[in-house]
Parts: structure tokens; sequence; C-alpha cells
């Protein structure tokens, strides 16, 4: 049987027109880019982690459901400040039980965004935001700058899809009613793409925007800038002008700009630039979020405990201060005491100081292949994938929810979802705690 | 040589990340590569492996090295992943993301082993358990 209008779980594209057929122990995928497909894949790999283990005295060994559940909820039950990682590889249900169990056990709870497009949400908050959903953009956008994003190999479809080829409504000849301008320190594919590249020097993301800005608001940058960022300012200004001849432009905005030097500041610049840019012409910013449903996260956790990322429940309410209760500040000053990391590889993408402690304390894994971060985990419970083998919610890039429904069935009869696993776990905290 | 080092997304490090295949050898083969630009290289003496060494000089990484013409020279670029993380930044200036992007180095030529991403976990993060 063919599944049609599938969602891909794999990055924050939220692809919603995937074809899958399931055969034979094979399957078929259509529509899908190659990170996409090769996730699909995994419904029938043969490296899927299927059996819950433990590590004991260095060793990992083979143990049932229960087993594994009782020593999660152990290690979580014994520990003073638990750090909750709920990760962007599943939906906001299980997201939101995780959270629950952080505020019930007093603990921390972050997620991908804390090392992804955190720096991007806290320019949010310093500064508002102009934002669109995809489709605004893409039936209304004829210029299009990337900024420190290579959207070809983070969200292989977004160019396709929302950015630069679909025909929208105002842009009916696609590609040939747009202009697409990449800023990156680097000559990515997409800078390849484009119809201007800034390569910028790394780093100077503040200073370019500044100088923008100074050209926006008619005058002169300072001649230091051109050293520094590695533009000339006949470019800044040809940039300028190009943006307020288009009719909307639409600002992609990636890692580059929120894990460079200057962090939230060079979002919150950016933020502003923008709002001055609706003075000429409309336009408006977006983070280009790599990460599934990194965006859900930060959208459950504002509506139940009003903070987007690195929230901290020890004193009975929610935290919420960047740099003292994130995850890469919390694991490399040894400020908690066990994990629980949830569909993400997160000894994988944090720096070594921050690895190195998260692999010596008590960690409990939920994922569905082997990984650096199962590999040093004391709990492994295997995972259940979302949009493939069980319904569920993501926020798409540009916080649009997509309800998501499976093609499948959950291949573990202990479980029928990630959210179900929580759950399970929850309830065995809960009996720990008020014995 | 000191680098400013930037990491990030290449298309095959996703779908091999993404298809559950971290420890392959082409995962190791795609993301245990600094690129540079030719000059870099050839100041370096052409080396086939590098060690990339973190600012506090606290961490050292075996990588191959790649010549690109698409960064500029005292730029260097390890796909995302273990190899880059371990000598990222750890400081998040108060926001929780560490210098993905930026991050100072030193890129010297080496000829120690280019460990796997399960042998980093191993022996780097878990003390050779
Ligand atoms: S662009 Fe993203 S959501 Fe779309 S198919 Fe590729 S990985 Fe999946």
């Amino acid at each position: 049987m063919v599944f049609k209008n599938i969602i891909c779980p794999v990055c924050g594209g939220s692809c919603d027109d995937i074809q899958v057929e399931l055969k034979d122990g094979k399957i078929d995928v259509q529509n899908a880019c190659k990170m996409g497909n090769a996730k699909f894949q995994e419904v029938v790999s043969h490296h899927r982690i299927l059996k819950p283990t433990i590590r004991e005295n260095g060793k990992v060994k083979d143990v049932s459901w229960d087993e594994a559940l009782e020593m999660a909820a152990d290690i979580l039950v014994n520990s003073k400040r638990p750090l909750f990682f709920l990760g962007s590889e599943t939906s906001c249900e299980a997201q939101e039980v995780g959270l629950h169990m952080a505020e019930y056990l007093g603990g921390l709870a972050d997620s991908n965004a804390t090392i992804c497009h955190g720096p991007t949400v806290m320019g949010i908050q310093e500064s508002g935001m102009v934002g669109a959903t995809a489709g605004q953009a893409k039936n209304r956008a004829d210029m299009i700058v990337y900024w420190g994003v290579n959207a070809l190999e983070s969200m292989p479809r977004h160019m396709s899809k929302y950015g630069v080829f679909p025909r929208g409504y105002w842009t009916k000849r696609g590609r040939f009613d747009r202009t697409m301008v990449t800023v990156d320190p680097r000559v990515t594919p997409t800078a390849v793409a484009s119809d201007l590249h800034l390569q910028l020097n790394p780093n100077s993301d503040y200073e370019l925007l500044s100088a923008l800005f100074t050209i926006l608001n008619g005058r002169e940058p300072h001649p230091s800038v051109e050293e520094i960022t590695g533009i000339p300012i006949s470019v800044m200004k040809q940039t300028v002008e190009m943006m307020k001849e288009s009719n909307y432009v639409s600002i992609y905005v990636g890692l580059g700009v929120s894990s460079s030097y200057g962090k939230h500041r060079n979002i919150e610049i950016a933020l502003n630039f923008v709002k001055e840019m609706n003075n000429y012409t409309k336009c408006n910013i977006g983070a280009l979020r790599g990460h599934c449903n990194v965006a859900g996260f930060n959208q459950i956790a504002s509506y139940l405990y009003g903070y987007p990322f690195g929230l901290d429940f020890g004193k009975g309410y929610p935290r919420y201060n960047p740099g003292e209760y994130t995850t890469v500040d919390v694991l490399r000053e040894k400020d908690v005491d066990a994990a629980f990391v949830m569909s993400a590889d997160l000894v994988n993408h944090i720096p070594a100081d921050s690895a190195k402690y998260l692999a010596e304390i008590p960690m409990i894994c939920l994922d569905i292949a082997p990984c650096p971060s199962t590999t040093a985990a004391d709990v492994v419970l295997p995972g259940v994938i979302d949009a493939m083998e069980c319904d569920g919610t993501f926020y798409r890039l540009d916080n649009v929810p997509v309800y998501f429904e499976p093609f499948t069935d959950s291949p573990f009869p202990e479980t029928k979802s990630n959210e179900d696993t929580l759950k399970q776990l929850f309830a065995k905290i809960k009996a720990k705690k008020e014995a | 040589m000191e680098a400013l080092l930037n990491t990030g997304s290449t298309i095959d490090e996703g779908r091999l990340a993404k298809g559950g295949n971290k420890y392959s050898e082409d995962y190791k083969l795609e993301c245990a590569v600094c690129w540079m630009c030719a000059e870099d290289y050839a100041s370096l003496g052409c080396p086939d492996k590098v060690a990339v060494t973190s600012r506090d000089g606290r961490y050292t990484i075996a990588v191959y090295s790649k010549v690109t013409e698409s960064v500029r020279s005292g730029h260097v670029f390890i796909p995302r992943s273990i190899w880059a993380n371990v000598v990222v930044e750890p400081d998040t200036f108060s926001t929780g993301s560490p210098r993905y992007k930026g991050s100072p180095v030193m890129v010297e030529p080496t000829n120690e082993e280019v460990l796997s991403a399960e042998e980093i976990v191993l022996k780097l993060y878990m003390g050779g358990e």
C-alpha cells in the first residue's frame, strides 16, 4: 500500500508531501531529500535499537522494558538535580511529559534550541520579530536572503519548497521572479546558487549588519568596516538598494548568525534592521531551524512555563537564565548529577568539557540508533519513530503546528510512542517518590 | 597555524547521521575532515592528517585534511560532528550555545590515528572504559 502526505520528521522543514511504500521488509520513499530518506530507512534498518539495555560494572546488557524503566526511575529519583534534555526528533506530546517530569523532580529542562537557535530566541525576546509563515514568504517574497545558513545542506528542500524555486502567487515564474543573496564566510553550495554572495569574515556579522543599518538610515559607515567584514562598502550599498527595490524581502538566519561571536546581539540587530526596512518595503525574518521539532519545544515550554528553553525548576517554579540553566553550561560547570536525554545525540553535539561530564554522570538515553549518547548512557530505551510509527504534533520552522499520522506501528508491544514510554517512566517515578 | 574554526552541516553528514550511521567508516570519512585553502595546506607541508587543538590547549583531535576553495586563508571548516565539537569553545557567552562558528584553534600536521566516533566517546569521554 502507498501512503501519501506523510510528514518527514527530520528537519524543521516538516515536508508534508512524502510518499511511502512498505513492502517485503523494504521501504520506498518518494519526495524526501537525502537526509529525510535516510531516516525513513530506519523503519527497516538492521542497526535499529530494539532492546532496552543497561550498563552494569562497565558491561552493557539487554534487559526487559520494565527493568530498564525501573533503573531509569531510580536514577532520576535519586538525583538531586537531574537534567532533562528533551530533544527535537520527537513530538510535542512527548516533550510535554518530559517537562512535567522535570518540574515534578525539581530538575532542569532543555532542548536542542539551546545548542541551536537559542540565541535567536533570546534576540527575539530583546526586540520582537517581524515574522511570516513559510507560505507567506513563498507567495510574496521576490528577494530571499540566507544569512549564515547553508540551506541546501541543512534544510535541503527549503529552496525548492518555500524559498527560491516554487511558483508563488506574486512570484509566478518561481526562481526567475526572485533574487537570492547569501551571506556566509564559506562558499557553500547555497552561496554558489545565489545571485549575490557576501563572503564576510567569520565573527563579523554584527559589524556588517550595523553597516547595512547605517546605510539604510542614509549615513556612511566607518571605512574600517571593510577590513573587519571583508565586504566593500559599495557592495553593502548595493545590497541595501536591492532590498529597498524589492516588493518583499524574506530573510532566513542560521547558526552562522546566532552561533558566531555576538550571538543574540547579532540577531537583535538583524531584527531591528528588518523593522527599519519595513519603512521602505515589506520585509520579514525567520530562523531556518535545522532540527525537526525544535520549534515545538520552544512553543510548549513557553505556553506551559513561560520560558522557551533552559528552564530550571530547582525552586519549585520555573526560572530562566541562559548561560546558567542551559545544558552546555550546567554540564561544563558540573551543576547537575544525572541526565535524561531523549531523541537527540547530545554527546555528539556539545563541546568536550560538557560531553565528558555527561558521560560521567548517570545518563538515560532514549534513541533509535547507536550513537555517542547511547554508548555513554547507563540506560538505553529504544525510541519509537514519530510520524512513521505514531501520531503527534511538530512545529515547523515558522512555528506552524503540524499534526502527523503514522503509516506503520511501533515495533514494540511495550510502548506505542515516546510519549507513552515517558508516561510509563513518570508513573514509576511518582510511585517511588510517594512510597 | 592559528585558524578560526567554522562547523556546520554537509548533506552527507546529515544523510549518515539521520540514517543512524554515526559509527560507520563513511561517517568518519565525511566528518573527521578539516577543510582548508590550498595556501594554508601548503604552508602546513601538505599533510594527510592534521591535529586541531582547542584555544586553551586542553583538547586535540586528529582529522584528515582536505583542500577546498570554499574557505579563505586562516579559516578552517569541519562538518558538525563529534570531531569538531571536541575543539569547539565551550563558553556560551551567557546564551547556552557554544561557539560552533568562529572558535579559535591551532592546526598542525600530525601522524596520529583518526579515531572513530565510538573511540572518541570511549577513550576521550569515558576514560578508556
Ligand atoms: S527538507 Fe527536511 S523535512 Fe524535508 S524531506 Fe528533507 S529532511 Fe525531511
